[in-house]
């Protein structure tokens, strides 16, 4: 981790009474402090990996609490250690990135749950869904219903937050199950106060050690236990939960004046919905609106009494339920059959079955729905005019522009160490033919995207090599399984490497080694070197334990070598797995560290060589190979100043870092000889520039003679 | 009707400091002492992609409200934004698109140069969007536009672009804050202070006043640079002989063919257009364009020439911003193949050669790889040595081939105009086809043969106007390296005659 967070830490500090002022994320991180955590684990993943971050930079803090934090090797692992809370009333906090964090964990979570806890367990996840979401769109919802755990989705504002942290660690004491918190990706990266406690010191924690185990049968996941445990669920847990939201109003009734309709939502959609209201001049700055709102920060259990109080009386109510399946709506239709009521509940109906509920979203359905209920004495008019001016809107902007505007997803950085691997993958299929890649995830998925367009499948954290399993001997070609370093520790040794081995594989895997998991905002992970520490391990130790006989570390920026590197492990008569450990440090990380550095250097009057690349702008023929082979942001065009020639020219802008790869590419390529290197000797020596002269002098009367013909001479 | 929150939503390119941006606005709004909320969605979209940043402002103080407490939101409403914020043209577009400007209520504070988008610069031709469409949609959306580019500035290239951006926001005066109110927020962040309060003045003055002239949005193309060659009597000679529309590109061509041959080879330009001189002028114009550029044909000793230039290092100097006193390096990448080095032998000689590596199968495999210093003494001898190859250029194996295709397309054009002037004109740019180095070139050559022999040559045989067709292959040819979707178009190679039953 080349960033600092030491300001978020001294967030984390605030005491009773001062006000915090930051992001929700931190907020949520401070309620654990203040909530009397005793340990917290997780694995990085946007949007919760700040949790992480500053819990790793506030080592002071912990310690004077008492708190042990684990950044887990993954989320498998962060859960398992939720399993202190099972015999011991200590509180916990596990977080990590839903739906795939908790795919990862489920089969500690499963045990868990069955097991359940006496001290409070909470489990936050980042739900990554809609907009800004890297991951597939599920909802962490099922696994909530199918584990017998509790879901809560809090209305956003960090006090409401801060206190249902609270109040999950309690709801789970109460009810002996752990707790789920869902924050969508919107609300971690909310800024937003409160009023701060102090936090608490835990009874139970690495300062205050327990003295023996305890050991309860019934907390063991074998028959019998396991049937006493389900039972346990419903009999006893589920009635303790439902007695502590109704109690403690976890959930809130927004009453209005329109008691003929009424709306249902999801915490965590609360404010997008007030303001479609407001949208439609029925709601003002403050939350008051005549629509009376149930806000279920609760999602899972719902209070049957709650809900039947809310809906009697009502004609139709309207549930806001973010993804499919529709669990919310299906439940509350079930519960209201069964007490006999006949509102009807409008949900997917008028709202998208699928997909983010943004703005314009609920805009429009809340429209449909009240348009159909059509509330007694309600005036309408101004519902149909909102919508139909977001739609004019839309509409005139798209004839002015006369094409969609181009699309612009996240790729490689500029300098990144991964890009020159899939330029060098791309010059292989030239001889080669195409070739099957199963990609992983991280940075390098990017590659599936423009300009390399290269993965056939993506199936999970470090499964790039187990989902070339199936695949593999059924390829005429050996088939190419990438995966990243943050991948290979997480699971891809275990369960990628492990397979292969024992499987005897025959295919070839490029393990990217730039020192971090990147994705997720340069985490160090055991093979890191940041900061010129020595690694716990490395990959090639591990991949020699396994037994792998065929290993090659190259360097990546080398776009010749690992391009004969990658021939070689295609082509080469050795059986089994062929591994291809592409080397270089993260060029975010590496620049974070860096720039500080060199400008000390050059304040100091240091000698500092700047190396950048650069197009001749003449030679250059606007066909743009060179940026089908590399997509770095620093290369890019320009209009074309030869005023014959049309299409516009490569160039190469000042953010380049001189990573090298645009003269690899061009030279392993064999593209054009437009490119150069220009190396710009900062803070020059004596030598240096008496040399410079000598030659520059020399050039210039070469140039002089050569004036006899017709020089031109550039006019600007 | 109530108090409503202030919108303002930020677009900008992960890496920009577009959160950055974000954090001062909402440090600003707290200094005030007014609620304020922010979100984004950076996660992946850091890595330079598309992202945005929300925030709203509740113009009224903590303690005038006393424990009330507004709900703001997290998503911009389409048609709700009161400042749209962008780095850059088309995220400003995009937020033109997405309805976030509306003449109602948007105030749009937006940097016009262009960042490309991948998908953009990857194309083998022009694959950019059109600029001044994007423009005139900014400025016809947006109830108030402030738009300037400081790249086109020695002055405001340097600048924070998150801070001038700030500078604008709060210069155009929209937000209930005051001038002090941002100051302390970029004091209070404390990151490159100085430096963030000289770009933030900047902005200031562009918001109160509209940018400067030099700054001002342009998004018509840079002004070419012209060759300064000694050509005044032949140029007096051609500006007799054509049309008005072709005389500058003809002029360009004489100069471009001077300076790549000799005189003669320009003469060789004009009597070649002669024959077309009774052409429609955009037929002629286009032709004379194609055929200064074929003319002057990359080869290693033009590359050598431009290369040996005496003004390129100034230019490479100012392109890598580097001081008076610091010297620079310069390395060059060739690496030719046989194909490149048979090129520039003699005919006979290169023949041989290449046909000899071609039953060898050592076209694609052997190449002279070449990392020259260009701004040493002998990296300079070397390229000059090459550049002064030129001589020998009229013998060389390339000239002849390039020559005679020369002629076959310009009769081509000439017949294809007489059958209808738009074929004609697809004819002369099918051209553009030609292009690159190497492998490129050599699939440039390739798909210009297919668009001859395929489409151009049959139309004519059988008087027939293929324009559609060819502009329809030509774009084809440019939309993939694979040539999948000039295979879709190209009609099939003729049927072999079949004997007579």
């Amino acid at each position: 981790m080349e960033r600092s967070f030491a300001k978020e830490v001294a967030l984390l500090k605030k005491g009773a009474g001062e006000v915090f002022e930051g992001e929700g994320i931190l907020a949520i991180t401070k309620a654990l402090l203040q909530a009397g955590v005793s340990y917290v684990g997780g694995y990085q993943g946007a949007p919760v990996s700040h949790l992480m971050d500053v819990l790793a930079d506030a080592k002071e803090i912990l310690d004077e609490l008492g708190i042990h934090f684990e950044p887990a090797a993954n989320e498998a692992a962060a859960a398992a250690m939720l399993a202190a809370s099972i015999n011991y009333p200590m509180r916990g906090a596990a977080v990590w990135k839903s739906t795939v964090g908790t795919n990862v964990a489920s089969d500690a979570l499963s045990n868990l749950a069955s097991a359940g806890v006496v001290g409070g367990a909470l489990i936050v996840v980042g739900e990554d869904y809609g907009e800004g979401a890297s991951i597939i769109q599920e909802r962490t919802h099922a696994f909530a219903m199918k584990s017998t755990m509790w879901l809560m989705d809090p209305r956003p504002d960090h006090s409401r937050f801060v206190d249902l942290i609270e109040k999950g660690f309690e709801l789970s004491e109460a009810s002996n199950t752990p707790v789920i918190v869902e924050f969508r990706i919107r609300a971690c990266h909310m800024h937003g106060r409160f009023i701060a406690k102090d936090n608490r010191k835990p009874s139970l924690s690495r300062n205050h050690p327990i003295e023996s185990p305890s050991f309860d049968p019934g907390r063991i996941c074998l028959p019998p236990h396991t049937y006493v445990q389900e039972k346990q669920k419903v009999e006893k847990r589920l009635p303790a939960a439902l007695e502590f939201i109704r109690r403690e109003k976890l959930n809130e009734v927004f009453a209005g004046t329109q008691n003929d309709v009424g709306i249902i939502l999801q915490g965590g959609l609360y404010n997008t919905v007030l303001r479609a209201l407001a949208q439609l001049g029925l709601a003002d700055s403050f939350g008051t609106t005549p629509i009376p709102i149930y806000c279920l920060n609760v999602t899972y259990p719902l209070v049957p009494d709650e809900l039947t109080a809310f809906c009697s009386g009502k004609r139709a109510v309207l549930v806001v339920e973010e993804g499919n399946p529709d669990y919310l709506e299906q439940a509350i239709n079930a519960l209201l059959r069964k007490a006999d009521l006949q509102t009807t509940v409008v949900g997917k109906a008028v709202l998208p079955m699928a997909g983010e509920y943004t703005a314009s979203v609920v805009l429009e359905g809340l429209a449909r729905f009240l348009e159909g209920a059509v509330p007694k004495g309600l005036d309408l008019a101004a519902v149909g005019a909102a919508v139909e001016r977001v739609r004019a809107a839309k509409e005139k902007a798209a004839g002015l522009l006369g094409a969609p505007v181009p699309k612009r997803p996240p790729g490689f950085c500029t300098g990144c160490p991964e890009r020159p691997v899939f330029s060098a993958i791309k010059l292989v299929e030239r001889e080669l033919g195409k070739v099957h890649i199963s990609a992983d995830i991280g940075c390098h998925t990017f590659s599936t995207l423009e300009p390399f367009y290269l993965g056939n499948s993506v199936l999970g954290y470090g499964l790039g090599l187990s989902s070339s399993a199936g695949i593999a001997p059924s390829f005429g070609k050996r088939v190419v399984s990438v995966m990243g370093d943050g991948g290979f520790w997480h699971n891809g040794l275990t369960s990628g490497v492990t397979g292969a081995v024992f499987n005897d594989q025959d295919s070839v895997l490029v393990i990217m080694n730039n020192g971090y998991t990147s994705a997720t905002g340069q985490q160090s992970i055991p093979s890191s070197t940041a900061d010129g520490r020595k690694p716990r391990t490395t990959i090639e130790t591990a991949l020699m334990m396994m037994g792998i006989p065929w290993v090659k570390t190259v360097r990546t920026y080398s776009v010749g070598k690992m391009v004969k590197a990658l021939k070689e492990a295609m082509t080469t008569t050795e059986k089994g797995l062929k591994v291809i450990v592409a080397t270089a440090e993260c060029q975010l990380a590496r620049q974070r560290r860096l720039k500080p550095q060199i400008a000390k250097q050059l304040a100091a009057g240091k000698r500092v060589v700047r190396t950048r690349f650069g197009v001749d702008d003449e030679v250059c023929t606007g066909d743009h190979s060179c940026i089908r082979l590399s997509g770095c942001p620093s290369l890019t065009v320009k209009d074309n100043p030869d005023p014959l020639r049309q299409d516009p020219v490569a160039h190469v802008n000042n953010d380049c870092v001189g990573c090298g790869l645009c003269g690899e590419v061009a030279d392993a390529a064999v593209l054009c000889p437009s490119f150069f290197r220009a190396e710009i000797v900062q803070n020059a020596r004596l030598l240096d520039r008496a040399l410079w002269h000598i030659r520059s002098r020399f050039i210039e009367v070469l140039q002089g003679n050569d004036a006899a013909a017709p020089a031109p001479a550039a006019a600007e | 009707m109530s108090t409503r929150p202030v919108t303002i939503l930020v677009a900008a390119l992960g890496g920009e400091g577009g959160g950055v941006l974000a954090d001062w606005l909402v440090e600003a709004a707290m200094s005030a002492g007014f609620p304020v909320q922010s979100t984004s969605i950076p996660g992946v979209a850091q890595r330079t992609g598309a992202t945005t940043y929300y925030v709203e402002i509740y113009p009224e103080t903590h303690a005038a409200l006393g424990g009330r407490r507004p709900v703001l939101a997290l998503y911009p409403s389409p048609a709700e934004v009161d400042v749209m914020v962008a780095s850059e043209l088309i995220e400003a577009a995009r937020a033109v698109e997405n309805g976030y400007v509306t003449p109602d209520r948007t105030t749009l504070v937006a940097a016009t140069h262009r960042v490309y988008a991948t998908i953009e610069k990857m194309q083998m031709g022009d694959g950019r969007f059109d600029a001044e469409r994007a423009l005139r949609a900014c400025r016809e959306m947006a109830a108030r536009s402030i738009l300037f580019d400081l790249t086109r500035s020695p002055r405001t290239r340097a600048l924070a672009l998150n801070a001038v951006l700030l500078g604008a926001v709060a210069g155009a005066g929209v937000l209930p804050l005051a001038r002090s109110d941002f100051e302390a927020a970029i004091r209070a962040r404390g990151v490159a202070v100085e430096a963030n309060l000289a770009a933030f003045a900047a902005g200031w003055e562009i918001g109160q006043n509209g940018p400067a002239p030099d700054i001002a949005p342009e998004s018509g193309h840079a002004l070419p640079r012209a060759l300064a060659v000694d050509v005044d009597a032949m140029l007096a000679e051609t500006a007799q002989r054509f049309p008005a529309a072709a005389i500058k590109i003809v002029e360009e061509g004489v100069k471009r063919l001077v300076d790549y041959q000799d005189e003669a080879y320009a003469r060789l330009y004009l009597d070649r257009l002669d024959a077309l001189r009774d052409l429609p002028e955009k037929v002629l114009a286009e032709a004379a364009r194609h055929l200064a550029l074929w003319m002057a044909y990359e080869d290693v000793i033009r590359v050598a020439q431009l290369k040996s230039r005496p003004e390129r290092l100034a230019r490479i100097r100012a392109e890598v911003r580097a001081k008076p006193e610091e010297p620079v390096h310069v390395t060059e990448f060739f690496k030719p193949g046989i194909d490149e080095i048979a090129a520039v032998l003699p005919a006979g000689v290169g023949r041989v050669l290449r046909d000899w590596a071609r039953s060898n199968g050592l076209l694609d495999r052997f190449h002279l790889r070449m990392r020259l210093r260009s701004t040493r003494i002998s990296g300079y001898l070397r390229l000059l040595l090459l550049a002064k190859m030129k001589r020998w250029r009229r013998r060389s194996l390339r000239f002849a081939e390039e020559q005679a295709l020369i002629e076959k397309w310009l009769d081509a054009v000439a017949r294809a105009a007489a059958i209808a002037p738009e074929f004609g004109l697809e004819a002369a740019v099918a051209a553009k086809v030609l292009k690159g180095y190497g492998d490129t070139h050599r699939r440039g050559r390739a798909n210009f043969e297919m668009l001859m022999t395929r489409i151009i040559e049959p139309a004519i045989a059988e008087q027939r106007n293929a324009a559609p067709l060819l502009r329809a292959a030509r774009q084809a040819a440019l939309a993939d390296e694979e040539g999948k979707a000039l295979a879709k178009v190209l009609p099939p190679a003729a049927p072999m005659k079949l004997a007579a039953e």
